[in-house]
């Protein structure tokens, strides 16, 4: 099934970190009227990256060029409003989105630390209502484009303000935008976060995803085939992530009206998330010194890949396996940036297989956890299959998984200044893009993450990303059980008092419109009748 | 009023279905409770947030006139009542009938007015919206348990009292031996039950209220 990727805004269809922009700029408006908002929206248009495939050898300036640095914009409920939008039309929009994530604390567990209440300025005291992303090659791009959006905002005479805000390093706590960035070690951008892992490796394949078709492997939906093999998996339809598509339950998803509003548009989330690195490497530490596979394979067990390669821990239990390929992932990379310019087959395909093994993968081997354990993050975000509990007992392994996907698109944000403590600015700027809020991001994060019944584990949450809370010496709650192997002789361990290693910092939900659905919007021509 | 109690949601949806084709459904529910047939439940049963649930068909003449002061209605359909207690919210239960077992669905509700069949999944929440019969009072003496809890806790149960008979007398070494097989043997059943994540900010709501209302009803 083809779609019209030129309609389509390009975050949607692309991981832009991996197509070499390493870092990018969030900016945030308040519009103060309808007229500035749409002159404002009108001069962004032309600016705005589609989905179109890029062709590294187009000329500079070719409609198919990679651009220096890409631009793409969405907009809160209050945006749309602010712009004009009829009423019967804002109507139409889900309860979630009109609400906003500040309003929906108590379904996402932002409680504690996680509090709006200690969310950055931007996010306590203003009212966004617009998001412009930049993704660029060097920071110099990112700064020309920033400029470019910046001589409209001023020439909106007042109509339209750049929001600060933004919590930084060194304690400010006004910076007039977010920026983010992927980790670098000896000059070259890693795909990794604070705590170490290695990330941005599970990414959903659907019908309209580009890239090599391999990436079906762990990507799409599971069958009942061999899940090494692109037999054991099928793309996902598009309509989970984009609106106006035909979605897993064999109909268009639910959306805003008029359907020319909502048609190939979609919905994101924008979190800050803070790491508490200080807190996860003494945790690591104190409870690594007792766990009997050491500290580095429990880092593998809370997450289910191992740190320093991804590799997945049920796929490769042991350390042994996992540095072998570990080693030969390393080799092939290094090989493959060597080659960046103009990569030979070999260099691609070496590559492609090892990052296949990474993702290719269910449980159905490793049932009671002993290996990956029940509750470990990615066990959790995503059980392919393991819902059926071995027991082919649905229509499909991926009944009750298939519809709570969602597409990352976030980078890293700050830096670690010492890795013993928690303050500073630093974690993860989350992105997530789905057709509905919440059935896929706001589920997952509740059911999933901040509990565990799905996976019959009680009120255990994800040992990583989850709530977890302090008894009333204040002392950390959280819990894990990495399940024993029961026919061997290896015995569960009990991970107990896990404080809570991530904290939102701010964020909100937002529409992604086609670039006909913000044409639509810039001239105020939304109707739906 | 409210369908949820601590970690469950009740669930009662009453479909009319004509007369003449309900001996199909009543095959059907035969069928499936022959020994042979719980394979064709295994769909059902392996979804773990479900308490229970239960379908009854009632004809028209056996519906109840308790006494003469009860207008006689003259009735054209056969009903099916289902009942069901479920962890988790309304979506994620129907969605997950929806996707984990449609066919199993359209067997149950085959021929039943008006049913739209289980795929797609909008006409199917619509069918049982319409259909639904809010739960007037509804309580859990358990409300952290979930079903999962309870069958992890009867395992547990079972497991330790069996242990601490057949270990009393062992020697020191035999006694961990045994004591590590257990908690190999009960790894999966073991957690703390804490309170339910809010799944409707509607429902929280009237908690609130209802235990405000409590507390000012216990200050008088």
């Amino acid at each position: 099934m083809s779609i019209d990727l030129q309609d389509i805004q390009g975050n949607i269809v692309k991981g832009y970190a991996q197509y070499d922009y390493p870092k990018a700029r969030y900016v945030f408006y308040h519009i103060r009227n309808e007229v500035a908002g749409r002159a404002f929206v009108k001069g962004i248009a032309p600016l705005v990256t589609t989905g179109i495939p890029w062709n590294k050898k187009a000329k500079p300036n070719a409609a198919d060029a990679p651009p220096p640095a890409t631009t793409n914009i969405a907009f809160t409920y209050m945006g749309l409003k602010m712009l004009g939008v009829p009423r019967k039309s804002l109507q139409t929009f889900p309860e979630e989105f009109v609400m906003g994530m500040k309003l929906r604390k108590d379904i996402l567990g932002d409680d504690g630390p996680s509090d709006p209440r200690h969310w950055d300025r931007i996010w306590r005291d203003t009212s966004v209502h617009l998001w412009i992303s930049i993704n660029g090659r060097d920071p110099a791009s990112i700064e020309t484009r920033y400029q470019e959006i910046s001589h409209l905002v001023a020439e909106s005479d007042g109509g339209i303000i750049q929001l600060s805000g933004h919590h930084g390093p060194d304690g400010s706590t006004d910076l007039p935008y977010q920026s983010a960035s992927l980790i670098y070690k000896n000059g070259i951008p890693q795909a990794r976060e604070h705590f170490g892992y290695r990330d941005g490796i599970g990414e959903p394949y659907f019908m309209a995803s580009s890239g090599h078709p391999n990436r079906v492997i762990g990507g799409g939906k599971p069958t009942r085939g061999d899940p090494a093999t692109r037999k054991g998996w099928e793309p996902l339809e598009t309509g989970e992530f984009i609106l106006g598509h035909r979605d897993e339950a064999f109909e268009t998803p639910i959306a805003p009206q008029p359907p020319l509003l909502a048609f190939n548009g979609t919905f994101m989330v924008y979190r800050k998330l803070h790491e508490n690195v200080g807190s996860f490497n003494r945790y690591l530490d104190t409870v690594g010194e007792n766990y009997p596979g050491g500290k580095e394979l429990l880092a593998a067990k809370f997450s289910g890949r191992w740190r320093s390669s991804g590799a997945p821990v049920t796929r490769f239990p042991t350390n042994a396996t996992a540095e072998t390929f570990e080693f030969q992932l390393n080799e092939a990379e290094a090989r493959l940036y060597a080659e960046r310019e103009n990569p030979s087959k070999e260099a691609k395909e070496a590559y492609v297989a090892l990052r296949t093994q990474m993702a290719a993968f269910d449980y159905n081997h490793d049932l009671e956890g002993s290996r990956c354990p029940l509750g470990a993050h990615i066990r959790r975000i995503n059980p392919r299959g393991a819902l059926e509990h071995g027991k082919e007992a649905f229509n499909t392994p991926g009944a009750l998984t298939n519809r709570r996907r969602i597409l990352r698109r976030g980078l890293p944000y700050g830096e670690v200044a010492d890795d013993s403590r928690d303050d500073g600015d630093h974690g993860i700027i989350f992105i997530a893009i789905n057709a509905s809020i919440s059935r896929q991001f706001e589920f997952v994060q509740q059911q999933w993450i901040n509990y565990g019944n799905d996976f019959k584990l009680a009120n255990d949450k994800d040992p990583l990303t989850g709530n977890h809370g302090v008894d009333s010496n204040q002392q950390p709650t959280g819990r894990m059980i990495l399940q024993g192997n029961s026919t061997a002789t290896e015995n569960p361990f009990f991970c107990a008092g896990i404080p809570r290693f991530v904290e939102t910092r701010g964020g909100d939900y937002f529409f992604i419109p086609s670039l006909t659905a913000l044409h639509m919007l810039s001239n105020g021509t939304v109707d739906p009748t | 009023m409210s369908n949820i109690a601590g970690k469950a949601y009740a669930m009662n949806v009453v479909t009319p279905a004509k007369w003449y084709w309900v001996w199909v459904n009543k095959l059907f529910f035969w069928f499936v409770q022959l020994p042979g047939g719980a394979a064709y439940l295994k769909g059902l049963l392996t979804l773990s947030l479900i308490h229970y649930a239960r379908w009854a068909i009632v004809s028209p003449k056996e519906f109840p006139h308790l006494d003469e002061s009860q207008p006689k209605e003259k009735l054209k359909y056969s009903y099916m009542f289902f009942f069901s207690n479920f962890n988790g919210s309304w979506d994620q239960y129907v969605d997950s009938f929806h996707a984990a077992i449609p066919q199993g669905l359209d067997l149950f509700w085959f021929k039943n007015v008006k049913y739209p069949k289980s795929v797609p999944l909008q006409p199917f929440h619509a069918y049982i919206t319409y259909n639904q019969i809010w739960t007037s009072h509804y309580y859990s003496a358990y409300p952290l348990a979930t079903s999962n809890d309870i069958k992890s806790a009867r395992h547990l149960t079972r497991e330790l009292r069996a242990f601490s008979e057949s270990s009393a007398r062992a020697d020191p070494l035999e006694f961990h031996e045994a004591y590590q097989r257990l908690l190999r043997d009960v790894q999966q059943d073991i957690s703390i039950m804490e309170r339910t994540p809010i799944v409707s900010l509607s429902a929280q709501a009237v908690e609130q209220r209802l235990d405000q209302a409590d507390a000012e009803r216990a200050d008088q």
